[in-house]
């Protein structure tokens, strides 16, 4: 290998093909698998609902990123033949309507990223949206993690809190209530947690699986 | 490649004007790249510190374990990993292309740009501008910074082989070519894919995964191997054994790694071929792992007992075998029976430590050793430090992957039996996560004596005796030192 302008062919041909058969060509064709589905929502009934339109999905994820989430909690369900997720209560959805399934790609329709996880120190939350219910209880335990849940080894996230004097009755949405100086003071959700709990709520990755789709 | 016969006093001139020559570029770097293995050291520490006592810093916000680690993961990768990389990769392609640096200062400047462009990439972090994609957790308006950045560094090191007076190239030359031709495309595809609008979400995770299979192996695993190839034959002064084995090693990495690492998603919602090629393609990884360690042993054959006594020696053979035992794991985990009670759990993390650290951290320490003392004129101040720095390294890395993989195996058996509740995975796994805190003070440890030993050297006060280079035990009769001692002769 004399010269430098062979061997950077030879280099670049052996680069370019894992490229275009890994990324650039199965990248067109989910895109254009999705593009077809979101078409065809005419033609299926209404259960095959999808959940691009639900609220918070960007800047809910904005704060699940910022405060690295996916480094703990993996949003992905794999199918039998690749582990037990199908079978953990709650994890693939609602059971009782026969919805349970693993999750596909048209789940993320509507994310800018799908944070599939790269380890489960925290359980999967594809539908934690069916598991829990309760904003109230998404807040305690975001605030006090150890509070709600015993044993659990997530951080206390209070930057997605802030404290402000209590002004009639205490919030709905208040974690604590503390005393400082005479004068009571409330810890309650900022936007962002907002943000975070619409985006954990609306987590409901067993949508009925589209005729256009179960097709293919 | 040397042989035991003294070379030529031009020879020796030529080399004592390239060290010269890289002096500063090349202390810069190393110095910074020691500074950010220290931080993500401590950070790793720290990190795997909060698994076990998540309410260790409940008064300070953001110090939560989601930005910890990846500032972590971000400083050990682009801090340390890649700048060691520029300074072992500057110094080889100088000196087996027998080319002078023209412009040190250019190249300082790239350097000061980088360690900015990192720094605040890491702050970005830990502001919340992070974005959770491993590997490339900076803001994504950090890239294009980054990437020019990159490219104003390697620029010198394709020039200088470009301009080699002679048409031959090693195959370390070609290892490092391969990594800086790889790093801007790979780097280009995953944020011009993640960071677009529109496309398929999922995609855009299993490029990730891909991004970091090839960011060990093509980007930081061809500069180790590089310099491996250089160190072994020097050290020893024989010619490597087989250069068609080197050759196969080097083709056959090329060839398969590009194709690695989407099976770190099995069973993901993206098409099951992905995961299956990239398996596949792991287990073809095996060739050039084996090539290598094969190549090296018989280099080394009746030398063998000298990577007891040369740091550089040392250090880099246990980062070729290190490499061997990593492609081993990763064959594993991303087969179905194993991956799918490995996978999604800490041992993931642990098998890329054995390549990122027991690999490339080891050979790049050696490469350091080796070449430091030839750019600052004096030799390391202490063998017997460096003996601590290996044996903590060593014993921090292997007890680092080994608890991972363990606490990897605690969790993933209770997550497959599905009737257990989940929180018990999580207890499972913390004895490990505590050992993890400890390998990694360990390794901090290690890395404060390194950086103490390269500071004595940055302002030269190292070993001036005529004793030859500083070894980890007092030497055998037959070793060979006469390189160093007249290239220092010529120095002086």
């Amino acid at each position: 290998m004399n010269s430098l302008k062979p061997f950077l062919i030879l280099l670049a041909l052996a680069f370019v093909m894992p490229w275009l058969v890994l990324i650039v060509y199965p990248s067109a064709k989910l895109k254009s698998i999705v593009t077809e589905v979101a078409y065809a929502k005419e033609d299926d009934t209404k259960d095959a609902v999808f959940p691009s339109g639900r609220p918070y999905l960007v800047s809910g994820a904005r704060v699940y990123a910022s405060n690295g989430c996916a480094y703990c909690h993996t949003q992905m369900i794999r199918p039998t033949y690749a582990g037990a997720d199908r079978w953990r209560s709650g994890w693939s959805g609602r059971e009782e309507d026969g919805l349970a399934r693993e999750t596909l790609p048209f789940d993320y329709v509507g994310e800018k990223y799908a944070y599939l996880g790269v380890q489960r120190n925290g359980p999967d939350l594809s539908n934690v949206g069916h598991r829990i219910q309760d904003a109230k209880w998404h807040y305690d335990h975001l605030y006090n993690p150890r509070k709600v849940v015993a044993g659990s080894i997530m951080p206390a996230f209070a930057n997605l809190f802030t404290t402000q004097p209590v002004v009639g009755q205490v919030s709905e949405l208040a974690v604590d209530v503390v005393d400082r100086g005479g004068s009571r003071y409330e810890v309650v959700p900022t936007g962002d947690a907002k943000a975070l709990v619409g985006y954990l709520l609306g987590m409901k990755k067993d949508q009925k699986v589209p005729k256009s789709v179960a097709a293919k | 490649m040397t042989t035991d016969t003294l070379p030529a006093v031009d020879d020796v001139h030529l080399r004592a004007r390239i060290d010269r020559s890289l002096r500063f570029p090349l202390l810069f770097f190393f110095t910074s790249a020691a500074g950010w293995l220290c931080l993500s050291s401590l950070l790793g520490f720290v990190s795997a510190l909060t698994l076990n006592v998540p309410e260790l810093f409940d008064g300070l916000p953001y110090l939560q374990y989601g930005r910890l680690y990846p500032i972590h993961l971000n400083a050990l990768v682009y801090g340390w990993a890649m700048q060691a990389g520029f300074g072992v990769a500057l110094w080889l392609m100088a000196r087996l292309s027998r080319n002078v640096l023209r412009n040190p200062v250019t190249l300082v400047v790239a350097g000061h740009v980088w360690n900015l462009v990192v720094s605040v990439g890491l702050l970005s972090i830990l502001f919340g501008w992070g974005t959770s994609m491993p590997w490339l957790d900076f803001h994504k308006g950090i890239c294009p910074v980054l990437l020019i950045s990159y490219i104003s560094i390697v620029i010198w090191i394709v020039g200088m082989f470009a301009s080699r007076s002679e048409k031959s190239a090693f195959v370390s030359q070609l290892y490092i070519l391969a990594s800086v031709f790889w790093f801007p495309w790979i780097y280009l595809t995953a944020n011009g894919f993640i960071h677009q609008d529109g496309g398929a979400a999922v995609m855009k995770s299993a490029v990730n995964s891909w991004y970091i299979s090839n960011m060990i192996y093509m980007v930081l695993a061809p500069i180790a191997l590089g310099a491996s190839y250089y160190i072994v034959p020097k050290v020893t002064g024989r010619p490597v054994f087989s250069y068609a084995l080197a050759n196969i090693g080097f083709w056959s990495l090329v060839l398969f790694t590009g194709w690695t690492g989407m099976s770190r998603y099995m069973g993901g919602p993206i098409p099951a071929w992905l995961p299956t090629v990239g398996g596949a393609a792991s287990i073809f990884l095996l060739i050039p792992a084996l090539a290598v360690v094969y190549n090296q042993v018989k280099t080394m054959e009746g030398k063998l007992a000298w990577a007891n006594y040369s740091p550089a020696l040392r250090f880099a053979f246990f980062g070729s075998i290190a490499f061997l035992v990593g492609v081993a794991l990763n064959v594993m985990i991303s087969t179905l029976p194993v991956g799918k009670t490995l996978q999604l759990t800490q041992a993931q993390g642990g098998i890329d430590l054995v390549a990122i650290y027991g690999f490339f951290t080891m050979t790049m320490f050696g490469a350091i050793y080796f070449i430091v003392p030839r750019i600052v004129g004096c030799e390391w101040p202490n063998g017997q430090m460096i003996r601590f720095h290996f044996w903590f390294s060593a014993y921090g890395v292997g007890a680092i992957a080994a608890f991972m993989i363990f606490a990897g195996l605690a969790q993933g058996h209770v997550i497959a039996n599905y009737t257990e509740e989940f929180i018990t995975a999580v207890e499972r796994g913390k004895p490990y996560l505590a050992a993890l805190a400890i390998g990694w003070f360990l390794i901090g440890l290690s890395n404060l004596s390194f950086i103490a030993q390269l500071g004595l050297m940055v302002i030269r006060r190292g070993r001036r005796d005529d004793e030859g280079p500083t070894l980890i035990h007092k030497k055998p009769e037959d070793y060979f030192t006469h390189e160093l001692v007249t290239e220092k002769a010529a120095q002086a």
